[in-house]
């Protein structure tokens, strides 16, 4: 590599958030999660989309990795990783998401084959926080496969090379579910559940919600205010014209248009409106909502 | 007297009494009375003349002496000349019939001053018109002579030669029918012009000859129908041109035409009479159907568009009608969807069932509970205390809303009062109103309730009758109208119930429960308005403008009474009006404490202040009401505190006399300076004031009138249904309320007045209003199932309850509308057929049972063949480009290859597919009346060959089939229909696809029936079985809007195969499927289009008939769709089942 290149590229267990993230706890789920890491347990994260799963998963890793990385330097353990922090090995789970694409698979190279490891693997190894999102996404016989690490044993077996590895200190698995959208077919299996602890995420109050999208897309308490209220009115339509309510993410969006000068109406029309369904009555309904709130 | 002359009157007495000794005598007086006037000669002639008409026939004697007896008459008036001209004529009559000579000379003096001399033959040609020879044509003449003074004296002669024009073509179907119009003409004619009269004889004239049976009815009814036009500009004329051209172009129904579009323009303001002429009459050369059609509708027409636009609604359609005739009228007619979109854009009226959807969403979205949004005729309809029909209103679970608003020239205005309608009421429910409890303490106001039911509980007993402030009871108000005469809401006091809601205990502190009832409106209402205004920053300018609408059309304060006047004042200061305040300055200090109450409670909501509303509301302005938006520091006013409101605000009503004013009074407007807020403001409720009241006779009290987008609020009523229904739902509630007890609530409230609601005797109402209140909540209590309903196409009728499930049949029918298509006019009928949706009853679950033992064989062999349908859920594919990992046998086989010099395939890796089956199907069942024909028919004739001519075998086999007839009844077409739905449920459930079976007949577009057997989300069970048992035949088949809605069930359904799979025994057929029942275009095509749509919906429309004769019209019927006939009915069954696997597969 002659060239220097112009984004920044991690390889998958190096990746360590490093500024710390904005959160609001709602309740006390970061108390639960840091007693659920000491102890070791696996964490199911339940809740809509757009709720703040993620960003919470961040936060804990940064949380995490700040007292850790002192301990575990002076443990003399001497790994990269645990000098800068608790890594986050992040897996979007997707219907095709199969086992190897988890655990590893053998490439071709010239007339041989090589090894690589999968993100899971490099996560176990590492001993960083693996978070599959969404993981009913995936297919079942992909979900089995971290049963033997969310139990005592904390074990990857890798069949095709015939090992099985040990997860190293600090490896959590982390998984999100939307329980709300997907159908009967893609419901988590029992057994797979009842390995995690779960952690539900709902929509924040609307005060909380205010003052999260004020910090996020820094618009003013009375702009913040009027899209938390929107928020809130839009989530009654769920399951009566809208499949999901509308998630804070999109209301941040809606309040970083506004921002940048767009009308609160048209902003709400492409970040919310638009961005949540087809249907053109149920379009027109919060249309109107939202002309009642916004002038 | 000359000797000449009295031979010759001897002469001609003695040769005129052979005829008649009447005659010489008629000879001899008229002789006597106009001898004088003639010479001998004219005499002689005249007397000859006489004696020729007399000697022309064997009755023409009656002629002469009727001539004789005029003649002193006729002979001033025409004079000699005349005179001879005048017997010249009736000479010809005489010639052609005596009788018809003979009521001619008797018409004659009082005719022929009418007509003139100079049209005296006119009239003589018009008899002899009508005389044909035959004797009912003669008599018709006669009559004409006859009713001839009348008719001149009322018409002129061009009037009356088209009136015998007109009877004279009647002639020709009825000579009753003539007489008969003949002989009403000119009483009928009478009311018209005389412009007028002409067209109208002209049309009748064109109606005799094409619609003659119409002919009397048109002379009888029509100048009372023509008065509905506006005379003015010759419109009656124009319009009876119109008619005519009508019956002479298409000749059919002219006369219905002419009434209904008379009736209809009646209906019109009438200055648009003539440009809807004008418009009529652009379209009458391109088709006169379509320009009556035009007028026909016009009235509804002009309901949904100004008359402004008329000409471009006009315009649109008569290009339709340049293109297609059809079209064109279907246009007018009001029966194509280009017309109704047409409408529409025109229109700005907003219609309620339009926006229904959207309104129910939204105002769901603000409550976040389930608000339907209703009509508030539906409300009215109910008979539950409500009356108004335009009003909005929630009876705590919807909301209703008047059925159109039409109130601005632009449709998003009129939108936007809905919206404010809509957000209002929403507001009541989602602030609470209904949740009133009488001990919780309000947030604002410091409670005075339970002492003011101490103190009334301590007052009633023994001052009955006077009430507080020494003012009578005010026993005047006349809207409780309860039974029993009983109109004192404090009456009934010493047989007190406990009150049934806390609204009604709370409006029990007041002796004059209308008066609190009003200010609890005001307050209440207010307190919304300013929750709305700081929870809602958008919607504050529509509502604003709703407010400064009200202010600006409320009634004049200083011509009422003064209680009044200080209720009116209150509402406008509650809507924001304070500048819009007068009041007298003496009393000012008493207004001035209330408007300081609603102020308060107004200041004690987020955003508080004014109204919230209105920018130039005294006080408090638009900017500075959003400063102010710090929702979590102030505490929100509460529906207890606009009751406390309330008490605080009646007492200082109750001192105020409801008197009018004296004239010297000086009303002023109110200074703003002096309204406080002040949480105790009120409390000492205005009563240490010293103030000197206006003395003097008071007025009964009546209510200010309602502000419109208020509404109509009853929180009384709303609270009792709201806890009926609770109690409905919780069984265990310890005290059920009595209709005893309901009654006795009825009659203290305010809210409902029992006369408004029925004209009937008031205890029945009072019954009727119980037995409706019940029926209410039952319907409301019905486990309301969920259903995805399709809305796309057929939007569910607004009001209707959804309510049916399978526990419960016959179920609730459901209502649909859908299109049709109308192949001429090239364009959807829009809303044309109405389907309804029934379950279909239970039978005998044997019925299933039995059929399967009885195919046994037929249901192993499909049951294996579906089998082979399941699905493989994963299925290694190998060999691809990329996959789920390297295929090591495809990688040996690649190196192997490179080592050998081959090019290798990059084919190594493999993938696991999932195959998933994922398919949904209905089948539609034709169960149309010819479906219960027979088939054994066609079996008889081969089995027949058998026996050749042994008569004993023929014997025993004739025996044999009459036994087995006899148990088994001979199977008809439905019964194979069942039995093939059996054998395909059988096969169906083992492939786990998602179906439908549906039935339809019906008769006629608005009795399309539509039965369900098993739905498609619905599991297979028991009742599945027991209603397959009950498919029967029933009337007509109307395949377009079955296949719509099966359609639009199969849309809602998400899969990725969707098929829909029709079986009929015959070609679509119904009553007024197509112009007459003959036809069979109309219905092919119109199923066609049905079949198109469903295909563009994604469905797989698949037609299976047993029609032998099926091909001719399933060609195109089903162009482009696949179709089966099969040939032999028998193998319908397996038939079914093999089409089905192979559509699917």
């Amino acid at each position: 590599m002659t060239t220097e290149p112009t984004f920044r590229q991690y390889a998958i267990e190096e990746y360590v958030v490093t500024a710390e993230p904005f959160y609001k706890p709602v309740k006390d789920e970061i108390e639960l999660f840091e007693a659920a890491y000491r102890e070791k347990i696996p964490v199911l994260l339940k809740g809509p989309t757009g709720c703040g799963k993620t960003r919470f998963v961040e936060y804990m890793a940064y949380k995490l990795s700040r007292p850790v990385s002192v301990v575990r330097a002076v443990d003399g353990n001497g790994q990269s990783a645990e000098e800068t922090g608790r890594p986050l090995v992040t897996v979007a789970c997707h219907e095709d998401l199969t086992a190897s694409d988890l655990v590893g698979r053998y490439l071709l190279e010239g007339e041989t084959t090589r090894w690589v490891d999968g993100p899971l693997t490099r996560a176990v190894k590492a001993g960083a926080i693996c978070y599959l999102d969404e993981i009913v996404e995936a297919r079942k016989d992909t979900t089995v496969l971290v049963h033997p690490l969310t139990d005592h044993r904390r074990l990857l077996p890798i069949e095709k090379l015939g090992q099985i590895v040990e997860a190293k200190d600090g490896f959590v698995l982390v998984i999100s579910y939307n329980p709300g959208y997907q159908s009967a077919l893609k419901d988590l299996k029992h057994s797979t559940r009842q390995r995690f602890m779960s952690i539900e995420f709902g929509y924040p109050p609307r005060d909380l919600e205010a003052n999260i999208i004020g910090h996020e897309a820094e618009v003013d308490d009375a702009v913040a205010m009027d899209l938390a209220k929107l928020g809130e009115k839009v989530r009654h339509l769920k399951e009566h014209g809208l499949a999901e309510g509308v998630s804070t993410r999109l209301l941040i969006y809606a309040g970083k248009l506004i921002h940048q000068g767009i009308t609160p109406r048209r902003a709400c029309q492409v970040a919310v409106i638009w961005a949540l369904t087809d249907d053109r009555d149920v379009q027109r309904s919060i249309e109107e909502v939202v002309s009642s709130i916004f002038e | 007297m000359t000797d000449l002359r009295r031979t010759l009157y001897n002469q001609y007495e003695e040769l005129l009494t052979p005829f008649s000794t009447s005659l010489s005598v008629e000879f001899r007086q008229a002789a006597d009375a106009v001898g004088d006037r003639l010479t001998d000669a004219e005499l002689k002639e005249w007397a000859e003349a006489g004696l020729d008409l007399a000697k022309q026939s064997w009755r023409s004697w009656e002629a002469a002496g009727e001539y004789y007896r005029v003649t002193p008459q006729v002979i001033p008036m025409l004079g000699t000349e005349g005179f001879r001209e005048w017997a010249r004529h009736g000479r010809e009559l005489a010639e052609m019939s005596s009788a018809l000579a003979a009521s001619y000379f008797r018409a004659s003096p009082s005719t022929i001053p009418k007509v003139g001399y100079a049209h005296l033959g006119d009239w003589m040609g018009l008899g002899r018109v009508l005389y044909k020879g035959t004797w009912r044509s003669a008599s018709l003449a006669v009559q004409f002579f006859d009713a001839s003074p009348q008719l001149f004296s009322k018409l002129t002669l061009d009037e009356v030669r088209v009136l015998v024009r007109f009877v004279d073509t009647l002639c020709d179907r009825s000579y009753d029918l003539a007489s008969h119009c003949l002989t009403i003409a000119p009483t009928s004619l009478q009311p018209l012009t005389g412009e007028d009269r002409i067209a109208f004889l002209t049309f009748a004239e064109a109606l005799a000859s094409t619609g003659w049976a119409d002919a009397r009815s048109y002379l009888e009814k029509g100048p009372a129908l023509l008065a509905h036009i506006q005379s003015a500009g010759g419109g009656r004329g124009r319009f009876l041109d119109l008619s005519r051209e009508l019956a002479r172009r298409e000749g059919r129904q002219a006369f219905t035409f002419f009434a209904e579009a008379a009736r209809a323009l009646g209906q019109v303001d009438s200055e648009n009479h003539g440009m809807l002429l004008s418009l009529a009459e652009d379209l009458m050369p391109l088709s006169p159907l379509a320009a009556m059609e035009f007028l026909k509708t016009a009235a509804h027409v002009l309901e949904r568009i100004p008359a402004d636009t008329v000409p471009e609604w006009h315009a649109e359609g008569m290009l339709l009608l340049e293109q297609s005739q059809e079209g064109g009228e279907a246009y007018f007619r009001l029966e194509s969807s280009r017309g109704e979109e047409m409408l529409e854009s025109l229109s700005s009226r907003i219609e309620l069932n339009k926006v229904a959807d959207i309104l129910r969403m939204y105002g769901k979205a603000l409550t976040g509970a389930e608000v339907a949004v209703h009509s508030a005729e539906a409300l009215a309809e109910k008979g539950i205390g409500w009356v108004e029909t335009e009003a909005p209103s929630t009876e705590g679970s919807a909301i209703f809303l008047p059925p159109f608003v039409e109130e601005f020239p632009d449709k998003d205005d009129n939108f936007r009062v809905y919206k404010v309608y809509c957000t209002h009421q929403a507001g009541h429910l989602e602030f609470g109103t209904f949740d009133f409890e009488f001990e919780r303490e309000g947030a604002i106001f410091p409670t005075l309730r339970l002492e003011a039911e101490a103190d009334a509980a301590s007052f009633r007993a023994p001052a009955r009758g006077s009430g507080p402030g020494g003012e009578g009871p005010l026993d005047s108000d006349g809207h409780v109208d309860a039974p029993g005469g009983s109109a004192h809401p404090e009456l009934p006091g010493g047989s007190a119930h406990e009150p049934l809601t806390d609204m009604e205990r709370f409006f029990d502190l007041f002796p004059d429960r209308r008066l609190a009832s009003d200010l609890f409106a005001i307050v209440e209402d207010a307190r919304i308005d300013v929750l709305i205004s700081g929870e809602y920053t958008g919607i504050r300018r529509p509502y604003g403008e709703r407010q400064e609408r009200e202010l600006a059309r409320r009634p004049d304060v200083s011509q009422m009474p003064l209680k009044q006047a200080f209720v009116e004042n209150l509402v406008r200061i509650s809507l924001g009006g304070t500048d819009y305040v007068l009041w007298p300055r003496p009393l000012m200090p008493f207004l001035e404490e209330a408007a300081s109450v609603i102020r308060t409670l107004q200041h004690a909501s987020p955003e508080s202040g004014g109204s919230g509303f209105r920018p130039d509301a005294a006080g408090e302005g638009m900017g500075e009401l959003a400063a102010h938006h710090s929702p979590l520091t102030t505490h929100t006013a509460t529906v207890e505190d606009a009751a406390e409101a309330t008490l605080r605000l009646y007492a200082i009503a109750d001192r105020i006399p409801n008197l009018f004013p004296d004239a010297s009074l000086d009303w002023q407007e109110i200074d703003g300076e002096n309204i406080r807020v002040d949480t105790m403001s009120g409390g000492a409720m205005g009563q240490d004031m010293d103030i000197d009241m206006p003395q003097g006779e008071q007025q009964p009290y009546e209510s200010p009138p309602p502000v419109d987008f208020r509404g109509d609020f009853k929180p009384e009523t709303v609270q009792l249904l709201m806890k009926l229904r609770n109690q409905r739902y919780d069984k265990e509630q310890a005290s059920p309320i009595s209709p005893e007890q309901l009654r006795q609530m009825l009659e203290k409230s305010v809210e409902i007045s029992i006369a408004d609601m029925a004209e009937a005797d008031l205890t029945q109402s009072s019954e009727l209003f119980l037995t409706n209140l019940i029926k209410e909540l039952q319907q409301q209590n019905q486990p309301k199932e969920p259903q995805p309903m399709p809305m796309k196409d057929g939007q569910p009728v607004t009001g209707m309850s959804t309510g049916d499930d399978e526990h419960q049949l016959p179920g609730e029918p459901q209502y649909f509308f859908y299109d049709e298509w109308d192949f001429r006019a090239g364009d959807y009928r829009p809303r044309w057929c109405r389907i309804v949706e029934y379950a279909v009853g239970e039978g005998q679950a044997q019925y299933f049972d039995q059929t399967l033992e009885k195919y046994a064989s037929l249901v192993g062999q499909t049951r294996r063949q579906f089998e082979l349908l399941r699905p493989e859920m994963f299925r290694k594919i190998k060999r691809l480009y990329d996959g789920e990992d390297i295929d090591f046998d495809a990688v040996i086989d690649y190196t192997v290859d490179r080592r050998v010099g081959v090019t290798p395939t990059d084919k190594i890796y493999w993938r696991r597919n999932k195959i998933e089956r994922d398919v949904s199907v209905a089948f539609l069942l034709d169960m149309s009346a010819s479906t219960d024909e027979e088939i054994a028919k066609h079996e008889k004739k081969y089995q027949q060959d058998d026996f050749d001519d042994d008569p004993r075998r023929y014997f025993s086999w004739w025996m044999a089939r009459r036994a087995q007839e006899l148990l088994t009844p001979p199977k008809r077409i439905i019964d194979l229909e069942k039995e093939s739905m059996v054998l395909l449920i059988k096969a169906l459930e083992t492939i786990g696809d998602a179906y439908g079976i549906y039935g339809f007949s019906g008769y006629g577009r608005d009795n399309v029936e539509f039965y369900v057997v098993k739905d498609l989300e619905e599991a297979f069970s028991d009742v599945v079985k027991k209603r397959i048992d009950k498919i029967a035949p029933v009337r007509s088949t109307r395949m377009g809007p079955a296949i719509r809605h099966a359609a639009a069930k199969l849309e809602a359904h998400d899969s990725k195969v969707r098929i829909l799979f029709l079986v009929s025994d015959g070609r679509p057929q119904d009553h007024g499927y197509g112009r007459d029942r003959t036809e069979k275009e109309y219905a092919i095509h119109d199923t066609h289009q049905a079949l198109m749509e469903a295909r563009r919906k994604g469905i797989t429309p698949f037609c299976l008939t047993v029609d032998r004769y099926g091909h001719d019209y399933l060609k195109t019927m089903c162009e482009d769709i696949g179709y089966e006939v099969v040939p032999d009915i028998e193998s319908l069954p397996s038939r079914i089942t093999t089409l089905y696997r192979q559509l699917t597969a």
